[in-house]
């Protein structure tokens, strides 16, 4: 098998910490070495952050190295283009449309990049990116605060995770409360079929 | 399983059959007792966040004292709070199994500072176990308490964040029952150190180190990882191996590989082998040059040729901040010439022009936390003349503008002592701030000392009911105990009032006005005042109202609005956002806390839920 590495980019408080517990216990669940890092404590308190997976034989280390990034799964605009380091033109770029202006740019009354200006950012990278209108199916699922869960359902139907969809339902089954599941499952299957439609 | 290199820890020492568990909370270490806490009553045994690090050490070296096996975990910072205790507890040593886990923060992802704490174990003489991922940091917690219980002494198990917070695969041993039975076997010569008895105790201690280096020789963990084609070894501990072992990979170096797990003593006859078979020796270690000192030393015994590259003479690794496989790699390329297939630079380069004007997002304090409304408080009434020392937690990101709040801090506790002498040397008014949680740590001296000494300083409590920044633990004064069972608050008030302090306050920040003029009045008492700004943690409080069923409706603004800003400037909430222009608030982060609604001049904040 070949080994798979992710980045997952977003701002404390979004879920990125979730989704990326998801991958990884979905390739646990295949019987696969996998090692997902968290940063934790003060960094999550509304400030960038940043998780990775990696699954593969001879995986040791928790972090993906600049460049090495076989998707980069970006839950807010800005934070994708701040981890782009990680990226080549290998990497598919997976990208939420949820914008979370830093206070920075509020205080300078500056307005926050288009998504045009984001997406010319990316393209200095790579040309393999997929916009997922995460807002918009949350809503449609029936909380918003399952935009996370829509970008996880987004990369499965990619086919870049060498895991098994089984697996990856089985994994949001067990890590989502059972009252919130159904939203979440709902969520999952609306971000694949975007994809799937799309692409 | 996959588990969360802090849950793999809890795992061990549910199988190692560990009697008492205590800690304070601190990042990297934190979900460590807050596992075992969700299951401890059920596991039958016996937690407990103590007050402090020093007292988790003392409740659970007592315990371990009378023949139960017990644990501490707490953050590299934790283990200075508690330096004292377990310096002197190495001579006293144990009856049943005891292992201290100090976990590193390498990069300052949550932390005041990097320390390297394996010179804790040089220090103290205590043995020190190093992981490298959870698997290891779960079967390691069975080797500590084996060693622990051979040698009578404490053990100290060092991680670091990426081991802590990194998940991966952990196999499962048998679960042991936790054994909470011990008895006091007196024996006044090992266990009460006064200077006769420490003298001997001083002497069996470093004939315990001598029987430890036996064990490092042949601990399990001490190995050869790789045996290597070429003139080349490479000796690695902890989260560094992971990135030693990628980088040789990537540049394809055939590499022989020295792991160590345990590196307190070091295994001297094993690394002198080592040695001996190679004529250049890479060591790769996070922070500082604890290995390569000792490696050092050891060959000018067993191999005086050989050439050492670390961080020392011929620095190839950088002495601060967390590896990556590519610094090693980096290191590698340099000192064996093999060239790199990744074009580093270029990566480099691309990314800083991309990034240049990128704007940066630090942490905050949450939209609707009441630290936003404390610090326009404190500077409303202080202004730019006063002395602002702070303190360790959440409210440290008061500093950040548009609050400023901050301008000096250390450690936990700091705050209400640096105050003083703040005070005495610019004779300007001093406001420190704490938390709960913190001051329950480590204030209370300092405020004793501030009453005594007549220090005029005000110390401003901002109580949010719980220890917010490392995940909502209980502390004393919220009438929760790490077992889940209930206890009686200690109020903060009134140990300020046992201590002497004649100006106490308690008042919620959100009620600006009645705050500010408490603030006011608590500046000009003759003497230490203290206020307690009480208002819960917003985390918490918007999960009661979701559990309850209650609805939050965002503020929102009116067409009175003016576009002065006032808000944006004066607040910095991340739900305060502009937008052509125009101040809006974004409704997802929006949890109607109503501070804006309050400052803003033109009344054009409408607040339609919430009850502050």
């Amino acid at each position: 098998m070949r080994e798979f590495n992710a980045v997952l980019a977003g701002v404390g408080g979004q879920g990125t910490l979730l989704a990326a517990e998801i991958l990884g216990v979905a390739a646990v669940k295949d019987g696969l070495n996998v090692r997902v890092s968290e940063i934790h404590g003060m960094a999550q308190r509304g400030g960038a952050v940043t998780s990775s997976v990696r699954i593969g034989e001879n995986v040791l280390s928790p972090t993906v190295l600049d460049g090495q990034a076989d998707v980069l799964l970006g839950f807010e605009p800005l934070e994708t283009v701040r981890n782009l380091k990680s990226a080549s033109g290998k990497t598919l770029v997976i990208l939420s449309d949820e914008r979370i202006p830093p206070t920075e740019l509020s205080a300078k009354n500056v307005a926050y990049p288009t998504m045009d200006e984001i997406l010319k950012k990316i393209r200095q990278f790579t040309e393999k990116i997929i916009a997922v209108e995460t807002e918009r199916l949350a809503g449609k699922a029936g909380n918003i605060l399952t935009r996370n869960i829509v970008l996880v359902g987004a990369l499965a139907a990619t086919e870049t995770v060498p895991v098994s969809l089984v697996s990856l339902k089985g994994a949001l089954r067990e890590l989502v409360p059972a009252k919130h599941l159904e939203v979440n499952v709902k969520a999952f299957e609306l971000g694949y079929e975007y994809v799937k439609k799309k692409c | 399983m996959l588990l969360l290199g802090n849950e793999a820890i809890a795992r061990g020492i549910l199988e190692a059959g560990i009697g008492i568990v205590t800690t304070y909370p601190g990042t990297p270490a934190s979900e460590i007792g807050d596992s075992i806490s969700a299951i401890a009553a059920k596991a039958g045994l016996y937690m407990e966040y103590s007050t402090n690090e020093m007292v988790a050490v003392e409740v659970a070296a007592g315990a371990a004292n009378c023949g139960v096996r017990a644990l501490t975990a707490m953050k590299h910072v934790g283990l200075n709070v508690a330096a004292d205790a377990v310096m002197t507890l190495a001579y006293v040593g144990v009856r049943g199994g005891y292992v201290i886990v100090t976990a590193d923060d390498p990069e300052c992802y949550s932390s005041q500072n990097e320390q390297d704490n394996r010179y804790y174990a040089l220090l103290s003489n205590l043995p020190c176990l190093e992981p490298s991922d959870p698997q290891e940091a779960k079967d390691m917690i069975h080797s500590a308490m084996e060693i622990s219980e051979k040698l009578g002494l404490p053990v100290l198990l060092r991680t670091t964040t990426r081991v802590n917070h990194t998940r991966g695969p952990v196999t499962y041993g048998r679960l042991a029952k936790p054994s909470l039975r011990g008895e006091l076997i007196r024996d006044v010569k090992r266990m009460v150190m006064v200077p006769a008895h420490a003298r001997l105790m001083h002497v069996k201690l470093l004939e315990k180190v001598d029987r430890a280096k036996e064990i490092s020789e042949n601990f399990g963990h001490n190995v050869l990882a790789r045996k290597g084609k070429n003139d080349v070894g490479l000796i690695s501990s902890g989260a560094a191996y992971n990135y030693a072992v990628e980088a040789a990979d990537l540049l394809g170096l055939d590499l022989g590989i020295l792991k160590l797990g345990m590196t307190h003593p070091l295994p001297e006859k094993l690394i002198g082998k080592f040695l001996k078979n190679h004529k250049k020796i890479i060591i790769v270690e996070e922070l500082e040059p604890y290995l390569e000192t000792q490696i050092k030393a050891i060959a000018k015994d067993y191999a005086p040729n050989v050439e050492i590259y670390g961080k020392t003479e011929k620095p190839c690794f950088p002495r601060k901040g967390e590896l990556s496989t590519r610094l090693v790699a980096e290191g590698l390329a340099k000192i064996t010439g093999k060239k790199l297939q990744i074009d580093f630079e270029r990566i480099d380069e691309t990314y800083s022009q991309i990034a240049k004007d990128l704007p940066a997002r630090p942490p905050i304090l949450c939209a609707g936390c009441p630290h936003r409304a404390s610090f326009f408080v404190i500077k409303r009434v202080g202004g730019e003349k006063a002395n602002y020392p702070t303190d360790i937690g959440c409210y440290a990101l008061g500093i950040a503008p548009p609050l400023n709040v901050g301008d000096l801090l250390i450690c936990m506790g700091s705050g209400v002592s640096t105050a003083q002498g703040m005070r005495i040397a610019t004779k300007a008014p001093t406001i420190a701030t704490i938390g709960d949680s913190t001051f329950f740590h480590a204030a209370m001296p300092g405020l004793v000392n501030a009453v005594y000494n007549n220090a005029k300083i005000t110390l401003v409590v901002l109580d949010n009911a719980t220890t917010a920044m490392t995940g909502h633990q209980p502390h004393p004064g919220t009438g929760l105990t790490g077992m889940g069972s209930p206890s009686e608050k200690i109020s903060i008030e009134r140990i300020a009032e046992g201590c002497g302090v004649k100006y106490v306050r308690v008042v919620n920040p959100f009620k600006i006005k009645e705050a500010t003029t408490v603030l006011k009045e608590a500046l000009q008492h003759n003497g230490p005042s203290l206020v307690v700004f009480r208002s819960p943690c917003t985390l918490l409080s918007v999960r009661e109202k979701r559990r309850k069923g209650l609805k939050i409706v965002p503020c929102e603004v009116s067409d009175k609005c003016s576009n002065c800003m006032a808000c944006i400037r004066l607040l910095g909430c991340p739900a305060l956002v502009t937008e052509k222009g125009h101040v809006r608030i974004d409704k997802a982060l929006c949890v109607a806390c109503g501070l804006c609604a309050s400052v803003c001049p033109y009344g054009a904040i409408e607040r339609r839920s919430g009850d502050q």
